[in-house]
């Protein structure tokens, strides 16, 4: 059984369609990316599983246990942690603070010294700066916070939403290398993105969306080796 | 371009003068003068007045040069003072003139009287008088100027030196004893100690009416806090803070009262009633409004509060709330057989009650539940994603919040002996706000002396009589002006800025563990 299971979940914004009937799974351990164009569905999609919007149809099963009518704050304490489209730091909060935040709903110290000295492993720029105001942090900075502020929760499953975004390729390039090491540590990760190729090449699986639906998908490599999405996300003619 | 500054800056002034000189603030100048410093005349204030207008004037004009260098300046100071003089002594003529034909200009300006005037003119004919006011402005002008000017450059030498510009607190701490008395907790402690003790000992000396002054700004401090929690750290925006306030006073006054209920409750019951009440109101006036944020949030608030009031004053309700005439001997706190209601025992009481609301604020800011507001105030989405039940932790905002208005308002209305719907203007829930802001929001010794400021200042302006509001006015203007933070802003000493190399400390995490951040 996987361990999230998407099953037909349909999400509105008042009167507006916006995800039409979107189904999936995430097998543990797995990286599954989901790419599409602007206004596809991705964040939306991210947004019904951790919470902040509700499903009218459809179902969310976590780990045996169906999701889609849970607040945001109790999914959080069930494991799913979201990295925000847009880095959407504390930024007048220091970096320790914010990942305080992240670590919100626990309260076994041991175990969240232990994961701040795994973030802080993971990200050694984030120890420099602990002391800094995350609005003082560089974007690249930030979204490191953002993706060490998530594990705080010592997550099950880590829903990233466009940790590119707006970043420099070679910020880019050091981003996704430390999602590949955070998966290779056995966490099950979902990622959404514009920039198809990087997430093609980090994921093991992926689903492409189109105005609210899944239209292809498959292994990471087959995806990318199909002309459509070759034409569409990935620039080639 | 000095000319060109000076001109601009001239013609800004003299209509400032001028209007200045109409409403009669250089006769107010001169009374307060000899009123408050004991001069014997009225003419030093007059003449301070203008004179600290001609300053002002070019060394504003000196401020707005791009290029520097002393014949600018002069040019820029000499144009700016002969503008201003040249039609402030114009503005003099006309006005002496008029007055000299027989003329009462106080049909249209109420202050234009003949001596208004006279302390302007000095007796002398509106010619020369006119003369001599543009002379005095000029010179004021040129020196002002010049002043600047040699501020500015020795900022900049010290800057060229490499020298750092040093704020006020830096300079103070400067002093060995300033620093020594700073960074040791100790002697610290002693100095809060003595404030402390010349607070308690305040009351056997200040006299019935200044004790029952702050009192008032103490029941402030006490709404300044509670209001704090609400909009300061958790970062919702409520202009209808006085409807707890309300809430407070109302229960205090109905349960204690001889009418209209001869419930005649003791007021040590009382109180915890209304506070209770106060609470349960904050909560409900939170659950319709949860989803709101900021300008919607604010309006609703606002309603609530209006519709507190004219509920209170209501006729339908008058045989429960008193109606528009109010609730009359609220009943007084007795300790021992003795009635301890007048202003020298609730100067005690209002203190041990500002005490406990700034021990429950330090306490809220460093739990969970302060960081919980604070994430939200950050970003509420984000909180909830961080799996911050908001919805939870705004009703405890808004409980917290109105807990300490109904506080202060079952204080406020047993002190007075009275409580009605006048009480209870939208003014107040303004004043509240503003003192948040005018201290330093989330700051608690910004809000005590945003308090002190906003309630206790009036009293002191108390001689500008008319001006009272308008000077007030102005101060909170500029004040927001020159320090938008606040006059004492919440500081977070552990934070660092950007800094290329840092010194790794290993032991820090241990913060996260202990809950301590963000002090």
């Amino acid at each position: 059984m996987a361990l999230l299971e998407v099953h037909n979940i349909h999400t509105y914004y008042d009167h507006i369609h916006a995800l039409k009937g979107i189904s999936f799974e995430l097998d543990r351990g797995e990286i599954v990316a989901l790419i599409g164009a602007n206004g596809a569905g991705k964040t939306t999609t991210l947004n019904t599983i951790s919470g902040l919007r509700h499903p009218r149809e459809g179902s969310i099963i976590f780990d045996g246990q169906p999701i889609h009518h849970l607040p945001a704050h109790e999914i959080v304490q069930l494991g799913i942690a979201q990295v925000p489209e847009g880095r959407k730091i504390f930024s007048r909060l220091t970096v320790m603070e914010n990942l305080d935040m992240g670590a919100f709903t626990r309260r076994d110290r041991a175990g969240i010294q232990e994961d701040l000295e795994r973030v802080f492993k993971l990200f050694p720029r984030l120890k420099e700066r602990r002391n800094q105001l995350g609005g003082t942090l560089s974007g690249g900075e930030q979204q490191m916070l953002a993706i060490a502020r998530a594990l705080m929760a010592r997550p099950r499953v880590l829903l990233l939403d466009e940790p590119s975004m707006g970043l420099a390729p070679i910020l880019v390039e050091s981003i996704f290398q430390t999602i590949t090491e955070i998966s290779q540590q056995g966490m099950t990760i979902l990622l959404v993105e514009q920039n198809a190729n990087m997430a093609l090449s980090v994921a093991h699986r992926a689903y492409v969306l189109e105005t609210g639906r899944i239209v292809l998908s498959g292994p990471a490599a087959e995806v990318r080796e199909n002309p459509q999405v070759r034409a569409a996300y990935l620039g080639e003619a | 371009m000095g000319l060109r500054t000076g001109i601009r800056t001239g013609l800004i002034a003299a209509i400032v003068t001028i209007f200045l000189i109409l409403i009669g603030v250089h006769m107010l100048m001169g009374r307060l003068l000899q009123s408050w410093f004991y001069v014997p005349a009225h003419w030093p204030g007059v003449w301070l007045m203008v004179v600290l207008l001609g300053l002002w004037a070019g060394s504003r004009a000196v401020g707005q040069m791009k290029a520097r260098s002393w014949g600018n300046t002069l040019l820029a100071g000499a144009s700016a003072g002969i503008i201003q003089g040249a039609l402030v002594g114009a503005a003099l003529y006309l006005l002496a003139s008029i007055t000299q034909a027989g003329v009462d200009l106080r049909a249209w300006l109420t202050q234009m009287s003949q001596e208004s005037i006279a302390a302007l003119t000095l007796g002398l004919a509106p010619l020369p008088a006119a003369g001599f006011i543009g002379g005095v402005l000029l010179v004021s002008a040129v020196a002002g100027a010049a002043w600047r000017e040699w501020r500015l450059r020795v900022h900049a030498a010290r800057l060229a030196r490499g020298e750092r510009t040093v704020s006020l607190r830096e300079r103070l701490l400067e002093i060995p004893a300033v620093a020594q008395v700073s960074s040791n907790p100790l002697s610290r402690r002693v100095l809060m100690g003595v404030f402390m003790v010349l607070l308690l000992i305040a009351p056997f000396f200040l006299g019935q009416y200044w004790n029952y002054n702050l009192g008032t700004v103490g029941i402030y401090v006490i709404l300044g806090l509670g209001l704090n929690i609400v909009v300061g750290m958790a970062g919702l925006l409520d202009l209808g803070y006085v409807a707890f306030f309300a809430v407070g006073a109302y229960t205090m006054a109905l349960l204690t009262a001889p009418q209209p209920h001869h419930i005649q409750m003791s007021f040590w019951l009382a109180l915890p009633i209304g506070v209770l009440l106060a609470a349960i109101a904050g909560i409900l006036l939170g659950i319709p409004v949860l989803r709101m944020r900021g300008d919607y949030l604010a309006i609703v608030t606002l309603g609530f509060g209006e519709i507190i009031r004219i509920l209170s004053k209501s006729d339908v309700l008058t045989g429960f709330t008193g109606g528009p005439r109010g609730v009359r001997n609220v009943g007084h706190p007795v300790l021992f057989g003795k009635d301890i209601g007048n202003e020298f025992y609730f100067f005690y009481f209002i203190l041990i009650g500002v005490i406990l609301a700034i021990i429950i604020t330090r306490r809220l800011e460093h739990s969970r539940v302060g960081r919980a507001w604070r994430a939200m105030r950050e970003d509420e989405k984000v909180a909830q994603a961080m799996g911050i039940y908001t919805l939870k932790y705004k009703l405890m905002a808004f409980a917290m919040g109105a807990a300490m208005a109904g506080f202060s308002g079952a204080i406020f209305a047993s002190r007075n002996s009275f409580t009605g719907p006048e009480d209870f203007v939208l003014l107040v829930s303004i004043n509240v706000l503003a003192l948040v802001i005018v201290g330093g929001m989330g700051s608690i010794p910004g809000v005590i002396l945003g308090a002190f400021v906003l309630k206790g200042l009036p009293e002191i302006l108390r001689e500008l009589e008319d001006y009272r509001v308008l000077v007030f006015g102005a101060l909170l203007v500029v004040m927001m002006i020159v320090r938008p933070q606040g006059l004492w802003p919440a500081s977070r000493p552990q934070l660092e800025r950007p800094r290329p190399e840092e010194e790794a400390l290993e032991e820090a995490p241990a913060e996260l563990v202990e809950g301590e951040v963000g002090s």
